[in-house]
């Protein structure tokens, strides 16, 4: 190994790479295509760059990390920034920190430029109204000698009286403890917030007429909730994260090993999802307030900066507080789910997979140590199997397949992949492990949804061009000069794309391979100076606003087409236990689900064959699920229906996986027909037999 | 008019890399019509075997992918079928013995599937234990067949650790023994973390490994003769 270079991996883009010791870490981020924020160039004055060193050994990276592998603290210019708590838990300047040796750092939201692009937005579904938790406005008696009774006992029996609730309801002492002032302070009259008709969880003066709650679908990369009104219905706000546990690893995998292997590690990584939900919540409720403002200091002056409120003209704000949030509901994948709830989740990760509950459950918010109305309950969702989490549980009472004649095939895609098939007689569930490369990692120019990633791509066949659209900018390629492009990488949609359109042009072949005859001399293709790998010029230096040229590699497509063919053979398996030739209809969800070109999807084989009317996006519909359980009760015991009636399959055991699998990885399939994209993909190229593409 | 030696193994190992089946068994067959031309043995060792070599190779490059590999190693054993019957028992003798299987809690064995061709090709006595073999049985299979080497995969992290235990409890009971480990999440580094004689890295990589098994093999004997 080099000995002047040290291994720098940086959190959570997860973009890794030897880098010559003695540099600082903004000259290592962008080395790696890492945007830290540096307003100031490096000239140490700004702050924004502050960046944390994790400490510890990483075995999933073979990295040991930590503050001795970088220079010393410079107590002139980082205290300015950091306080000494924050230097105690590793925080540092990038642009003053040295690499010295292998490094893991982290980079906080606040500090990455180019703010990643909300992936995972709410979608138009219909949910019926039932919320678990429902306001009562009532007017009480005042207490007299004659009739002295209690103030709970004489609230209950207002609200039985007039709602025909319970005559006995229960109550948690954080409420109960709030009861007697807000009873006097509405003089008699108070709304209170009633969960499931069974117990009081929150009672405020005088008359209230909204109540809020909060969806949130915890995913191995990216946690998203949802703010809404409980009485309307309403999104009021979406706000997202990355999951903070990313530090650890990208997949569930790595998180179950990063506990199997540190001492406390499964206590870490929940102290940093609640750390992070109660950021999501606090952030989620700050942005119903108008945004604020410094106010200018006058020359000379001194002290901290102040800030005052600059409301948009015409627009109402809401001011919620997090304690005005009365209900949660939580979904994520089985390994999300346990290191949430602080359950062992080393068994998930092991053969057969079981994972430590099935249920639903509900557990009081300050339980975990998440900051709402105190005695707020958060749902948990139910988990199917191992692989398949509450958050498939989400997409399946989002989508509802049980209830259409349909054969429906719904694709999650994320980190890991989950497929549902069936209808209302049967319905079977599988996962495969997708790996993260749909969603960006691992490819040398992957990224996140963030401006300046690719997200559309065409590729002409015969001349080879390319012509593509990045986040941020509307114009195609095709329609601005080069240097207006900005393009930093390849997000997930773009992935997709990218291997629709290298197959349907003839850059590639049917195995995936570089058609060497037809590249020959062209100047977008290449051999790799470093690897010697065979690369395809996606956007040119000049383009790029990282000054390199935006390649995909022979590697790369190869990531791509694992992945694929794991979902492929996936479907195909489970259409065989079904007994049935192709589905009806195919739903695609993930935080791209969206996005997806469901044309491009079909003619790189993410699936078998369909009609392309029949295939549609449907966004993030684990989070949707969340929604609909926050705002429907009936749909949490349809969960729980779900969680149990829906069969699980281990597709890595069937017998015949292992062929599948590999007819699966090649374009869109080895053997498998596609007369649905007859007319759309060249005849010459689609008919390719195996000699051919040689 | 008949094949020269050369042309018979080029052939061979042709067919091996273009993955035609059809052309391995003809081949094969015209090289049992001619036994003066060149020997099965011969014609495995150089023609087939030489073949998956160079299919390693184009793996290495990226050129070929996991489909292509197996598609090879289908067409590889239409020969090898048709040929190892004919080959005499000197011959035929066991070169060296390997213990292989996906380690407990991994339900992934392509990779391992892969290896254990190579293994098997070479002439090797492969012991193929399958998947999610509890970590007792490596050991106990080891013993009793005393094999030279041990190679272990896993597919995910979660398992992987369970080869470090693995590794710890064949060194102790016979530290001669060579150990091998490899699928996705093993680097290079955590195999000699584990304490491991050999490293694959990924589970196509573990093909040209294993082609790279053979070769060290036939160096060996060749040093032999």
């Amino acid at each position: 190994m080099d000995e002047n270079k040290a291994m720098v991996i940086f959190q959570p883009s997860g973009r890794r790479g030897k880098v010559p010791k003695g540099i600082n870490l903004i000259e290592a981020s962008r080395l790696l295509g890492v945007d830290i924020e540096a307003l100031c160039g490096e000239k140490k004055v700004c702050g924004k760059c502050i960046v944390r060193i994790e400490e510890g050994n990483f075995e999933k990276y073979g990295v040991v990390s930590g503050m001795k592998n970088t220079s010393a603290w410079q107590p002139e210019v980082e205290s300015k920034f950091i306080n000494a708590e924050n230097q105690a838990k590793g925080y540092r300047l990038g642009c003053t920190a040295k690499v010295e040796g292998d490094l893991l750092v982290f980079v906080p939201e606040e500090s990455r430029a180019g703010k990643q692009v909300v992936s995972k937005a709410a979608r138009d579904i219909r949910i019926d109204w039932n919320p678990a938790v429902r306001l009562y406005y009532v007017q009480v008696v005042k207490p007299t000698f004659k009739d002295c009774m209690g103030d709970f006992e004489r609230i209950c029996h207002a609200l039985a009286r007039e709602y025909g609730l319970p005559e006995i309801l229960e109550v948690d002492i954080k409420t109960l403890q709030k009861l007697p002032g807000a009873l006097r302070d509405g003089n008699y009259s108070v709304t209170v917030s009633v969960w499931n008709e069974k117990e009081v969880i929150r009672i405020q003066p005088g008359k209230v007429e909204h109540a809020y709650g909060i969806a949130i679908d915890v995913g191995t990369t990216t946690v998203a909730g949802y703010l809404c009104d409980l009485t309307s219905k309403e999104v009021i706000n979406t706000a997202s994260m990355m999951n903070p546990q990313c530090k650890y690893g990208e997949d569930v995998m790595a998180r179950i090993t990063f506990h199997m292997t540190t001492p406390d590690g499964l206590q870490r990584m929940t102290d940093d999802i609640i750390e992070g939900l109660n950021d999501l919540i606090a952030k989620a409720v700050a942005e119903t307030h108008p945004p604020l403002k410094k106010v200018k200091k006058k020359k000379g002056e001194e002290g901290p900066d102040e800030f005052i409120e600059a409301p948009e003209e015409s627009k109402t704000y809401l001011r919620l507080k997090t304690e005005d949030i009365e209900d949660i509901t939580i979904g994520g994948n089985t390994a999300m789910h346990h290191i949430f709830l602080g359950l062992d989740p080393q068994f998930v990760g092991l053969a057969p997979f079981p994972p430590v509950i099935h249920h639903s459950m509900d557990i009081r918010a300050r339980d975990l140590g998440i900051k709402v109305n105190p005695s707020t309950y958060v749902f948990v969702l139910p988990n199917e199997a191992g692989f398949v989490g509450a958050d498939n549980v989400g997409v399946l009472i989002c989508e509802e397949p049980y209830k259409s004649d349909e054969i429906q095939l719904i694709i999650d895609i994320g980190t890991n992949g989950e497929l549902v098939l069936g209808n209302r007689h049967k319905l079977i569930s599988s996962s495969c492990a997708t790996g993260p490369a749909l969603e960006g990692a691992q490819l040398s120019f992957g990224m996140r949804a963030a401006p300046g990633a690719i997200e559309r791509i065409d590729i002409e066949p015969v001349t080879f061009e390319v012509n593509y659209k990045v986040i941020g900018r509307d114009a195609w390629r095709k329609f601005s000069e080069p240097h207006e492009m900005k393009a930093k990488g390849i997000c997930g949609s773009g992935i997709l794309d990218v291997l629709a359109e290298l197959y349907s042009s003839g850059v590639i072949t049917k195995t995936g391979a570089f058609n060497k005859k037809l590249l020959k001399d062209h100047p977008r293709f290449r051999k790799n100076a470093d690897t010697g790998q065979p690369e395809f010029i996606l956007a040119f230096k000049e383009e790029s606003s990282i000054d390199k040229d935006i390649v995909i590699t022979q590697k790369d497509i190869r990531q791509i087409q694992l992945a694929k063919g794991a979902l492929h053979a996936g479907c195909k398996l489970m259409f065989k236990r079904m007994d049935i030739e192709k589905a009806d209809r195919v739903k695609i969800a993930g935080a791209f689900g969206t996005h997806v070109d469901r044309t491009k999807a079909l003619t790189m084989g993410l699936f078998p064959d369909c009609e392309i009317g029949k295939i549609g996006g449907v966004g993030n519909a684990a989070g949707d699920g969340c929604r609909a359980a926050l705002l429907n009760v009936k749909k949490r015991m349809e969960a729980n229906w779900c969680s149990r009636n829906v069969e699980y399959i281990e597709l890595t055991v069937e017998p015949t996986f292992e062929r599948e699998f590999m007819e699966a990885m090649q374009l869109p399939h080895m053997t498998d027909q596609f007369p649905h994209l007859e007319g759309i993909v060249l005849p010459e190229i689609l008919n390719q037999g195996m000699k051919d593409a040689k | 008019m008949s094949k020269s030696k050369e042309e018979f193994m080029k052939a061979l190992s042709e067919a091996v890399v273009e993955y035609d089946e059809d052309a391995c068994r003809e081949l094969s067959r015209e090289v049992l019509d001619n036994p003066d031309t060149l020997t099965p043995y011969e014609a495995v060792m150089n023609g087939l075997a030489a073949g998956m070599e160079e299919v390693g190779r184009l793996y290495d490059t990226q050129e070929y992918f996991v489909p292509e590999v197996l598609m090879c190693a289908d067409a590889l054993y239409a020969g090898l079928d048709i040929l190892r019957p004919h080959i005499p028992k000197a011959d035929a003798e066991v070169k060296a013995q390997v213990v292989i299987g996906s380690i407990q809690g991994d339900v992934h064995d392509i990779g391992k599937n892969l290896v254990k061709m190579m293994f098997d090709v070479a002439g090797w006595g492969v012991h193929d234990l399958g998947r999610d073999v509890p970590l007792e049985q490596f050991v106990e299979k080891q013993l009793d067949t005393n094999s030279e080497v041990v190679a272990m995969s896993a597919m995910m992290t979660t398992t992987m650790l369970g080869m470090k235990k693995v590794i710890a409890m064949i060194k102790e009971k016979n530290p001669e023994c060579l150990i091998m480990l490899g699928g996705a999440p093993v680097t290079k580094d955590i195999a000699n973390l584990f304490g491991a004689d050999g490293y694959a890295d990924s589970a196509g990589n573990a093909v040209s490994e294993g082609i790279k098994m053979i070769g060290r093999l036939r160096e060996f004997q060749a040093g032999k003769k």
